[in-house]
């Protein structure tokens, strides 16, 4: 990694977004700072070697199975599910040992969390544990799995806030999304590559930690990349708030060129609908990191076309899209097939993680042979480079994942149900260029920034002038 | 001055909303000295109904003129449950402390909010076909939907319809008797058993209208009903319990107060309305219009 | 109607220890025969049962709803994390000595306006306030972490005998953490059995039975009914305090009115009338939610179910519902 010096330099945004490797028009497939060359599917041929148990593999997986946040729960569910199935469908893992699942509800509380990972491990004995949604929940539960040595693969829940400072130093949690902050930063490349022009901002974002790390993120790096902004407006709604008139009629009073929301799941289903017809989005770009992030079809017919809409940096149905990526098509179809709907990148994440550890317990299998231990499992899991139906996927050695960053344009195809991606617009940004890079300094170690990312983009990044 | 206008419009639609819920609510406690905590539940069914219903209707192919009708069916759901609910669950506890009818409805909550997932699922169901089969009107150059001002119309109705039957009619006569003196209105020959089915009816009938016609301007999501409880709360402390002018005063102070904060205060939005209802609770514990 | 301070409660004391005995003996053999997982669930018992208790102080024994508790326990819990991040020491008794006061000293505030009501406004007023503490805990994020909440590692017991850092230092923690509780949980016990007991507990009870006739005593009933909030809001503050360690965290859940809820649940299910009440109903609420969570998705549901059936036929909860039984035996028997 290349470090600039403190002082910070100026460039010309072309050269700054080509520097950043972002791509427009979904032909990037850029691999996210490939080390070890990909672990593809083929390796699970290999018949694996020495003496393998039969005994059940179990995992728990937990997610929001009630309440508002179900919306995003239930692909993950779906897309754990299918990943078991398939593999148990080729005798389980080294064709041996068959993935039992049993569930948690997410929405029970922090504190049920917590003891439901402790019971998980302690009375249910699980081998390993995977999912969560929220940003409130990984925290909670991964000094847990740390505590208990649970091989733990966390599938949303993507805080910094996790590694930065609840487990700085994680031995058995990994987490295969993207993290948080690039969340912000991937919607404020996306502004900065498309409306270069706009100056007075509005922000919607629900009032609590995400929406804070959202709009910090996309601030500091729109500062960077489009100097000269100003921010017009604010709004914290509650989480799980539905009513956002007053919000949008306040928005709209601002005459913002730009609305920046990190709204998300049900809550933004709700504030698409009312924004439409007060024609908010007739007056304004509009800009959000997770817009697409539920379930597709829960995306109606009626969204405009035009808007930024992230998927939360990871992952969307139509990307890699055509027969460009076999892998996602694939994907979307079997998906398609058991679920009678699109996955979201939930589905994708909780399908990935089974087969992260899959990829990782048979390359231990090959060196160790036999059932290999968890110490062997991790080692193999850090560093690993696996290919996912999102495209390249590493898993860094300090535990957090990287994939291209994506985000694209909202349009109405008469392929689907329900507003999808523009397939000529979107934008991906390879993962190393928007992460603060490994070993980087976490906050209260030399600095007291509110994530590693901020301290990193406010020291490493120049600023564009022209 | 056109954006004053579409805020003042925006805080009476939500008022229309939290007074048919805070109305219900406080009815419930007038009569029958009961609060009724599921009573938010009770209106997130009436919006799933509703939205589940206008989809039937678009898919069978209804007129969008006639999926209105769908709109009181909604509402009439509602009250069907909260006639099954009264006599079977609360009915037992009249003459037990207050604190097991509240027990009683906590558990209500958690029973209503899981069997709307397991009918409906997680994903948002909308019914914005009933927004769209009215016009977008001009406001001095800004949109509205004209569909916002059925719902405040529906508000004021249902305040009307209300203010009549309890003040101007025979039935209200039982209503207040009863919720003054039980014992008394039982001696006088009144059917208490019977005005209690009826008050807790109208109270759920008024939170599925509330649900109904607020479900076409959003959606439909879980735990939207744990939310409206919330607020309908500060409605009716702020207004006092038990009183009709209470919730509509409660829930035009609520609602416009919150616009005021989201427009002026926007840190402050979650917390304003907590604090408004404990300063009112300091000066005034029974409410404004309350009695002890 | 003075009673006579020395004779019932030296009576009382014995009576209890007798009860306590062999609970007690169980209690304190528990760990050589359950798994660490049971331990720990017994220790989160026994705290929602402090807590319980604590709260039954004022609806059992002064008849004042309360839906506000988690404003008390939530408050134990977050001194406990300004502790750990502010002054630094990893000590459970200096968390106990700084927390303590603070619970005491916001139950002392709040009561002081609360008690100037009753009944349903009383519920009312507790449960505002409580959501002012859970808004302010959201708000302030950069002080209380907002929905993140605040990190409190396991702290050395003992003043810093005993340490926990090593590598299965949770399975030890848990074992001295359960012992640790359980000798609390004695304590509180004991004293709030001295309490209900006393003159003071008596006219608690006069006042809740008939507030006319306690006034025409003289007794000065808002007074009683203040020190009563306090000396429970305190209780289930402790609870919050110990809660915390165990729990390795605090976010605003512990704040939400629907915490408050399952306090109340707690009392109800073991039965408010009883002195054992709360506290059965305390540990068989954290075994059957977190049971309830573990077997079907839908625990709400189950969860509703048995307390909406609990209240319909057992009502006076578990403990009393029992004690009716053993007396319709016994006098079957005779």
């Amino acid at each position: 990694m290349e470090k600039t010096p403190t002082v910070t330099p100026t460039v010309n945004r072309r050269a700054f977004l080509n520097t950043l490797g972002v791509t427009v028009g979904g032909t990037g497939l850029i691999g996210a700072g490939l080390v070890g060359g990909s672990q593809l599917l083929k390796a699970a041929q290999d018949p694996a070697k020495g003496r393998v148990p039969d005994t059940p593999f179990r995992t728990g997986h937990m997610t929001f199975l009630t309440g508002a946040g179900a919306v995003l729960g239930e692909p993950s569910i779906k897309g754990h599910t299918m990943a078991a199935e398939e593999i148990n469908a080729q005798g389980g893992l080294l064709g041996k040992r068959k993935i039992e699942t049993i569930t948690a509800d997410e929405a029970a509380g922090t504190d049920a969390c917590v003891k439901e990972v402790r019971r998980m491990k302690l009375d249910a004995k699980i081998d390993m544990f995977t999912g969560v949604i929220s940003s409130g929940t990984s925290p909670a539960v991964g000094p847990v799995a740390e505590e208990l040595g649970l091989l733990t693969i966390l599938t949303d829940g993507c805080t910094d806030f996790l590694f930065d400072k609840a487990i700085p130093n994680p031995k058995y949690v990994f987490r295969i999304t993207n993290i948080q902050s690039s969340d912000g930063i991937t919607a404020a490349i996306g502004v900065a590559q498309t409306w270069p022009h706009v100056r007075k901002i509005a922000h919607i974002h629900p009032d609590y930690a995400y929406g804070r790390n959202a709009s910090e993120h996309f601030t500091l790096a729109l500062e960077r990349l489009v100097p000269g902004t100003e921010v017009v407006s604010e709004s914290w709604p509650k989480l799980f708030t539905t009513d956002f008139a007053a919000h949008i009629t306040k928005i709209m009073s601002a005459q913002p060129d730009l609305l920046v929301a990190s709204v998300w799941g049900g809550d933004y289903v709700a504030f698409y609908k009312q924004a439409l017809r007060y024609g908010l989005f007739d007056k304004m770009k509009v800009a959000s990191t997770i817009a697409f992030g539920v379930a597709p079809h829960a995306i109606g017919k009626d969204h405009p076309e035009g808007v930024l809409a992230g998927v939360h940096s990871n992952y969307y149905f139509t990307y890699p899209g055509g027969d460009r990526w076999p892998l996602n098509k694939s994907f979307v179809q079997r998906y398609f097939k058991r679920w009678n709907e699109y996955p979201n990148f939930q589905s994708e994440g909780a399908y990935m993680a089974l087969y992260l550890l899959k990829s990782a317990i048979e390359r231990a299998n090959k060196l160790t042979g036999g059932w290999p231990e968890d110490e062997a499992i991790i080692s193999q899991l850090e560093g690993l480079g696996i290919d996912a139906p999102s495209g390249y996927l590493y898993m860094r050695p300090d535990h957090q994942a990287y994939k291209d960053a994506v985000t694209g344009f909202s349009k109405n195809l008469p392929d689907y149900e329900f507003a999808s991606w523009d397939p000529a617009r979107i934008i991906t940004i390879p993962i190393r260029n928007i992460t603060a890079p490994l070993g980087w300094p976490k906050p209260g170690t030399t600095h007291n920034e509110s994530t590693a990312a901020a301290n990193w983009i406010k020291t490493t990044w120049p600023k564009v002038v022209g | 001055m056109a954006f004053l206008t579409i805020q003042i419009l925006n805080s009476l639609l939500y008022a229309s909303v939290l007074f048919l819920i805070a109305a219900g609510l406080s009815l419930i406690f007038g009569v029958m000295r009961i609060i009724n905590l599921a009573h938010g539940s009770l209106y997130a069914v009436g919006a799933y109904v509703t939205a589940w219903l206008v989809g039937r209707g678009i898919a069978l192919g209804l007129p969008p003129g006639w999926l209105f009708l769908l709109l009181p069916l909604g509402a009439l759901s509602v009250a069907l449950i909260g006639i099954v609910i009264e006599p079977l669950l609360l009915r037992p506890f009249y003459r037990r402390a207050e604190e097991y009818q509240l027990l009683v409805t906590f558990g209500l909550i958690q029973i209503l909010e899981d069997s709307i997932r397991f009918i409906w699922g997680g994903t948002p169901l909308s019914a914005d076909a009933l927004m769209d089969a009215l016009p977008i009107i001009h406001i001095g150059g800004l949109l509205y939907p004209a569909y916002n001002l059925v719902v405040i119309g529906i508000g004021v109705v249902a305040a009307l319809a209300l203010w009549v039957a309890i003040y101007h009619t025979k039935f209200g006569v039982m209503l207040r008797a009863t919720s003054q003196d039980r014992r008394m209105a039982s001696a006088l020959g009144l059917n208490v058993g019977l005005v209690y089915v009826m008050a807790f009816g109208i109270g759920c009938f008024m939170a599925g209208l509330g649900g109904a016609i607020v479900v076409p301007t959003q959606a439909a999501v879980l735990g939207m009903g744990i939310d409206a409880l919330v607020i309908a709360f500060v409605v009716v402390v702020i207004g006092g319990l038990g009183s009709l002018k209470g919730a509509l005063v409660g829930a035009l102070v609520v609602s416009f107060v919150r616009t005021a904060g989201i427009q002026f205060f926007p840190e402050l939005e979650l917390a304003v309305l907590y604090l408004i209802a404990a300063l009112v609770l300091l000066v005034r514990p029974t409410g404004l219009f309350g009695t002890a | 109607m003075k009673p006579d301070p020395n004779a019932p409660r030296d009576h009382s004391l014995a009576r209890l220890a007798a009860a306590m005995a062999p609970v007690l003996l169980l209690l304190i053999l528990l760990p050589t025969f359950v798994e660490t997982y049971q331990i720990q669930l017994v220790t989160y018992g026994l705290i929602a049962a402090i807590a319980a208790l604590g709260f039954n102080l004022l609806l059992g024994y002064t008849g004042l709803l309360s839906f506000g508790h988690s404003a008390y326990f939530g408050l134990g819990a977050y001194t406990v994390a300004f502790v750990v991040q502010r002054l630094g020491p990893h000590s459970m008794e200096f968390y106990i000595l700084i927390g303590i006061p603070v619970v005491a000293i916001a139950s002392a505030l709040f009561g002081y306006v609360c008690v100037r009501h009753t009944r349903i406004f009383f519920g009312i007023l507790t449960l505002a306030i409580s959501q002012v503490v859970y808004s302010l805990a959201l708000k302030l994020y950069w002080v209380t972490g907002g929905s993140d909440g605040l990190r409190v590692p396991r702290p050395a017991l003992l003043l810093g005998l005993l340490n926990f850092s090593g590598p299965r230092g949770f399975q030890q923690f848990i074992t001295s953490y359960y012992y640790y509780v359980l000798a609390i949980f004695v304590v509180c016990v004991v004293l709030m059995w001295v309490v209900v007991h006393s003159p003071f507990g008596k006219a608690l009870q006069a006042i809740r039975d008939n507030e006319v006739r306690a006034r025409f005593l003289g007794l000065r009933i808002r007074r009683f009914r203040w020190i009563s909030f306090l000396v429970s809001g305190t209780l289930t503050g402790l609870a919050g305090i110990l809660w915390v360690p165990l729990n390795g965290l605090t976010t605003p859940d512990v704040l939400y009115w629907t915490f408050s809820g399952e306090i109340v649940f707690s009392a109800l299910l073991g039965g408010f009338r009883n002195f054992t009440g709360p506290i059965v109903g305390g540990i068989v609420f954290t075994y059957l939610k977190t049971y309830a969570v573990a077997t079907t998705e839908y625990w709400q549901l189950l969860l509703g179910v048995v307390l909406v059936t609990l209240v319909l036929v057992l009502p006076t909860g578990i403990v009393g519902g029992l004690s009716t039984l053993g007396l319709r035996l016994r006098k079957g028997r005779s």
